[in-house]
């Protein structure tokens, strides 16, 4: 069908108002899920029987992993504490590398534009280049170990950390601000008696997150040779020690739930997050 | 006291003058009380007189120094003079009630020493004094975010008071209160300035607030003064060049006229 645009205005609007507007707007927005997740499925070469004809193969790698071999043990628990002293001091070092550069990136304390931006900046390319792709250049710049993953996670918690902490700056009472500003204080006293104290929670518990959220980070920067537990996991896979494998993994799995239930008792008890009124 | 000459303001993206030209005298230990209807100018004339509010033009002395053109360091000297009490009382909520009086000393203290949380004995004994004075100090500890309206408006009267101020600015401080704890803060917060001969300039919606609170009254309306006057010269007139039209007049108390 085709529609001269020139010839016939009120039969183009009366189109618009029934695809567009009126009743089918659902349809078609319905049948553009569908395109959109036809054209998303077939480049990602979506293959539900390659994956049931694989169930075999993960039935045999599965079974080929009990029980747990747990002679290693001690060198894996060993590594998990690796792990999570890098998580420890990657989230930290990034967390206190980002607090005072948010106050930069925060729109309603720096004016300066070409500041403002900068560090923007600076936040969103650290946070944009994943934690691995991190850990690649710094073991290549340092070598092997721990040391390059804390470096990798430092670099991407900096920029996630600021990118975070800038926008809770910006969400701060205007008002509460004005009424520090209005006792005489000057601006270095108005940020940290007046903005901290209404974003100090989000802040602990951004960082609480990130704590987490390296801990998982840290278990796979072994794999490109950074340290902690992953590194024990590439090895024992690519030796085909499957049972080893499951050790590590329950290793993992027991690790990250600790972190989880810590995390949540922090911010219960510490923290003590309300809810907003 | 306060001196401002031709003052002017407008907002971003608006196509009309919040102020027009104002000029007013406020003397030493007066009680001004401004009143208005929404958007008349009130609010933006306080912020403006302890620059809050950049003006456009005008000039604004307080005790004969400019805050207008002046460094931002002189204009947070002279603010430290002038205390400000808010509408919506703007404190920090989740810290505790002397955590926030303290914050009124903070001109008293060093960038160093406040970046490390540490006031003074005497910053502590004022604090404490002033919660006594408004009859909180059994709530010290307790955490802003618990108490009811009339006692945050307490807490930020307390606070205005730790600035050991000339003047205070109070923008609607009883509006989002109720009735009868609207005539005891105002009470208190005019006993208090009396006793310690504060300038006060006070924004109010009622007029028999202003009648009771004021020994001069400005009448504010599309950002100009249209009455400026002890509250017995007040005429029916006045009141209706204020608010308009006669019979909203009871939106604002008229009773006693």
């Amino acid at each position: 069908m085709k529609i001269k645009k020139s010839d016939n205005p009120d039969f183009v609007a009366k189109l618009k108002r029934m695809f567009v507007e009126g009743k089918y707007k659902k349809l078609m927005i319905g049948i553009l899920i569908v395109i959109i997740y036809y054209w998303a499925l077939s480049g990602a070469k979506f293959s539900p029987s390659d994956f049931v004809k694989g169930f075999p193969f993960m039935a045999d790698f599965v079974k080929r992993m009990f029980p747990p071999d747990i002679s290693n043990l001690g060198k894996f628990l060993l590594k998990a504490v690796e792990t999570l002293q890098m998580a420890i001091v990657g989230s930290t070092l990034g967390a206190l590398i980002a607090f005072p550069l948010s106050f930069l990136a925060a729109r309603n304390i720096m004016h300066n534009k070409l500041i403002y931006h900068g560090v923007r900046t600076i936040f969103d390319t650290c946070r944009g280049i994943n934690e691995i792709v991190w850990g690649l250049i710094f073991v290549s710049m340092v070598g092997l170990g721990p040391f390059p993953g804390v470096l990798a996670l430092t670099a991407h918690v900096t920029g996630a950390l600021g990118r975070y902490f800038s926008e809770a700056i910006e969400t701060a009472d205007p008002e509460v601000i004005k009424a520090i500003v209005s006792t005489g204080a000057n601006k270095i006293q108005v940020i940290t008696r007046g903005i901290f104290p209404q974003v100090k929670p989000l802040f602990l518990n951004y960082v609480l997150y990130y704590l987490e959220n390296n801990f998982r980070a840290a278990t796979v920067l072994g794999l490109v040779g950074a340290g902690g537990i992953g590194m024990e996991l590439i090895t024992s896979m690519r030796l085909f020690r499957n049972r080893e494998v499951l050790t590590i993994l329950i290793i993992m799995v027991l690790m990250v739930t600790l972190i989880d239930r810590f995390s949540a008792y922090i911010r219960k008890n510490v923290v003590r997050i309300e809810s907003p009124k | 006291m306060i001196k401002i000459k031709n003052l002017s303001h407008m907002y971003k993206n608006r196509s009309e003058e919040a102020l027009r030209n104002i000029s007013l005298h406020v003397k030493k230990g007066e009680s001004v009380v401004i009143i208005g209807s929404s958007g008349s100018g009130k609010s933006t004339l306080l912020k403006c007189i302890n620059r809050l509010i950049e003006p456009r033009t005008g000039k604004i002395f307080i005790e004969g120094e400019d805050i207008v053109n002046c460094h931002e360091k002189k204009a947070e000297k002279i603010r430290g003079k002038v205390s400000m009490i808010f509408q919506n009382f703007n404190l920090i909520e989740r810290n505790t009630v002397i955590d926030n009086v303290l914050n009124g000393r903070l001109k008293y203290m060093s960038t160093v020493r406040t970046i490390l949380g540490r006031f003074s004995r005497e910053d502590y004994r004022v604090a404490r004094e002033n919660l006594k004075r408004v009859g909180l100090e059994e709530n010290a500890e307790d955490r802003v975010s618990s108490l009811s309206g009339g006692q945050k408006q307490r807490v930020a009267i307390a606070r205005a008071l730790s600035q050991r101020p000339d003047i205070i600015l109070a923008d609607e401080p009883v509006s989002n209160l109720d009735p009868k704890l609207m005539k005891e803060v105002m009470d208190l917060l005019k006993k208090i300035c009396d006793e310690k001969g504060i300038t006060l300039v006070t924004s109010l919606h009622f007029l028999d607030f202003a009648k009771r609170y004021g020994s001069r009254i400005i009448g504010m309306k599309n950002g100009t003064i249209v009455f400026d006057g002890k509250p017995v010269d007040l005429t029916e007139k006045d009141i209706v060049d204020i608010y308009g039209k006669t019979e909203d007049w009871y939106l604002y108390g008229k009773t006693g006229f």
